[in-house]
């Protein structure tokens, strides 16, 4: 149904309601409008009772954080580098080092200074609408919030008295659902990379959103880079051929095996990965698939799992771990509610082959999940100059570091 | 939205510090302590958890997690009203569990009165808008998702209203696009149900 029908149906509804009270009463709930989150569930998915988990508002307390149940392959080894953050999300690095931390609630970001020994944990922004997004340049320090993108200039000389925010972008659309920003800078520098996400669960969303935007740092332009994604929280480029690669995350309510999230990357211009018509590459919508192909549509290069949540990627660069990491992605796999057994909950390795095609997927880091409780959520992963890896936590408000001792 | 702004450019300048010394393990949420750490707030809310000034929320029988949740938003002021932000200001994250659990330990507030027709429209809508999804077969709240079940009726209109403009932003977009499809009189149908849901 799209808006206009929306509009004449509330008219008919309001008309009804005018005409006479008793009769129209009990119709006036019959042309249903429903809630745009709500679309796409059965009748039976109601009785599910499934619901999103609670948000990670606050940080874990040192004691509180489950760290030596977290598991890594052998000879890697999992620590807890810093903590205190509540729902610590994307991560970006300065050239000297400093980290900085995007969330989405309450709205600060962080910065995490190495000591050494020990972590320093600043929150140089409060009361930002969605800082989900960070990218660094230049000394410059970029926070994507919901519809704007915000520049702190100079930063790392005043992270204990952060400058006012300079404006860099204000006219995003202000939908709250999948509105807030995963954000990478390109290889150049001359491009932040960002999602416009679907503004429900599944619709037929307006030509602005589903899509994968960015945003010319030199003219202000901003240009979409492919459509059809229903929400990338996670984007990287490859290190040889510095194509952007993103994950995306799948319709709710089809069932509990489809659709996966899926790994992609843009080979050309003017793609579309589908949405809301195609999923996965092979699976049209039960509802706005009717007269639609697959074949219309780009591929995803993996399915990664039904409603695993997928969300930060990195390519791995770094040379600490064994040799055949280089060039790997790491997904932090935020973990599923859709679903009536909860999957995801951990970090993920995509070995690519000869040819740079995904060919195996297989766990890096679990332990997060215990039966149907969890005790953290990975949101990010990011590569450091020393090669070891960092796992952001929104659960926890903590980031975990993975590193391998090569004897 | 102006407020909004204003305050971001209040804060975007300050600077806060988290300590980092080693913090022990959180204790678990007491109501015994959030009673004697909720005496504040008895001013408004009642000193049993209901209401006693008109428009001002019912928190007797709320989710624990509910009460945290909002409290959370006050403090960082992602959440304004009533003058909220500035009374918890001060308080901890266990501050705020204990008040969560000590009202959670109340019991609910009894239902309130509207007319029959109205309270069965209401009903229909709120199946058709899946309120029951998230707030509870009988709207006594989960998880972080509040109990409407009895809620003050002033106080659903207003909430509703200010989803619906925006003026409230909520966690995850959904309240907002559930509210942006009721017109005013499904708004008064809608808190006629829930507010006389015992």
């Amino acid at each position: 149904m799209d808006f206009r029908q929306q509009l004449i149906m509330r008219s008919c509804a309001l008309a009804l309601g005018i005409a006479g009270l008793g009769a129209a009463l009990a119709q006036q709930a019959a042309p249903a409008i429903p809630a745009t989150w709500s679309q796409g569930r059965t009748a039976e998915q109601e009785s599910l009772n499934l619901v999103p988990n609670p948000p990670g508002l606050t940080a874990m307390a040192l004691a509180d954080i489950q760290t030596s149940r977290l598991k890594v392959p052998a000879g890697f080894k999992i620590e807890l580098w810093a903590y205190g953050m509540p729902n610590a999300r994307s991560m970006a690095q300065s050239p000297a080092g400093t980290i900085f931390v995007g969330t989405r609630f309450p709205g600060n970001v962080y910065a995490v200074v190495d000591k050494g020994d020990r972590r320093e944990v600043k929150v140089i922004a409060k009361g930002m609408h969605r800082p989900n997004g960070v990218a660094f340049k230049n000394g410059s320090l970029y926070v994507a919030e919901l519809s704007r993108i915000i520049r702190y200039d100079n930063i790392e000389a005043n992270l204990d008295n952060p400058p006012a925010p300079v404006v860099v972008f204000d006219a995003l659309p202000k939908d709250e659902p999948h509105g807030w920003k995963f954000m990478r800078l390109s290889p150049d520098g001359n491009y932040l990379y960002f999602q416009i996400g679907t503004p429900a669960n599944i619709t037929v969303q307006p030509v602005t959103h589903a899509a994968i935007m960015r945003l010319n740092l030199t003219t202000n332009i901003l240009e979409t880079v492919a459509q059809g994604v229903r929400n990338s929280v996670g984007m990287d480029f490859h290190p040889v051929t510095k194509e952007l690669w993103f994950t995306n995350n799948g319709r709710d309510w089809v069932n509990d095996e489809l659709p996966h999230d899926t790994l992609n990357h843009v080979s050309a211009k003017r793609m579309n990965f589908g949405y809301p018509f195609c999923h996965q590459g092979d699976l049209l919508d039960p509802t706005f698939g009717k007269g639609r192909s697959c074949d219309e549509f780009d591929k995803p290069d993996m399915k990664l799992g039904p409603h695993v949540a997928a969300l930060g990627m990195r390519f791995y660069t770094g040379k600490q771990f064994p040799a055949e990491y280089k060039n790997n992605i790491f997904i932090a796999e935020h973990g599923s509610w859709n679903r009536s057994k909860k999957t995801g909950y951990q970090v993920v390795r995509v070995v690519l082959d000869a040819k740079g095609k995904p060919a195996k997927l297989e766990p890096f880091v679990t332990g997060w999940l215990n039966g149907e409780d969890y005790s953290g959520r990975p949101a990010d992963v990011h590569v450091m100059p020393d090669g070891s890896m960092l796992v952001s936590d929104d659960e926890a408000g903590a980031i975990f570091r993975v590193s391998y001792d090569k004897k | 939205m102006t407020l909004h702004r204003s305050l971001e450019a209040t804060l975007g300048v300050a600077f806060f510090s988290l300590s980092l010394i080693a913090s022990p393990a959180s204790a678990a949420p007491d109501a015994a302590a959030g009673k004697a750490k909720s005496q504040v707030c008895s001013a408004c809310h009642g000193e049993a958890g209901i209401a006693v000034v008109p428009g001002v929320p019912h928190l007797a029988a709320q989710p624990p997690l509910s009460v945290f949740y909002q409290l959370v938003q006050f403090r960082e002021q992602r959440r304004l009203g009533g003058g909220m932000e500035a009374l918890v200001a001060t308080l901890s994250d266990q501050d705020m569990r204990d008040i969560g659990a000590h009202y959670a330990s109340l019991p609910p507030p009894s239902a309130g009165q509207a007319l029959a027709e109205k309270i069965a429209v209401g009903a229909q809508i709120s199946r058709q808008s899946f309120c029951q999804s998230c707030h509870g077969e009988n709207l006594q709240g989960q998880k972080h998702v509040p109990r409407i079940a009895g809620q003050s009726a002033d106080y659903l209109t207003v909430q509703l209203k200010n989803l619906r403009s925006g003026a409230r932003a909520d966690m995850d977009g959904t309240m907002g696009s559930a509210a942006r499809a009721l017109s005013d009189a499904d708004i008064d149908a809608l808190v006629a149900f829930a507010s006389a849901k015992p």
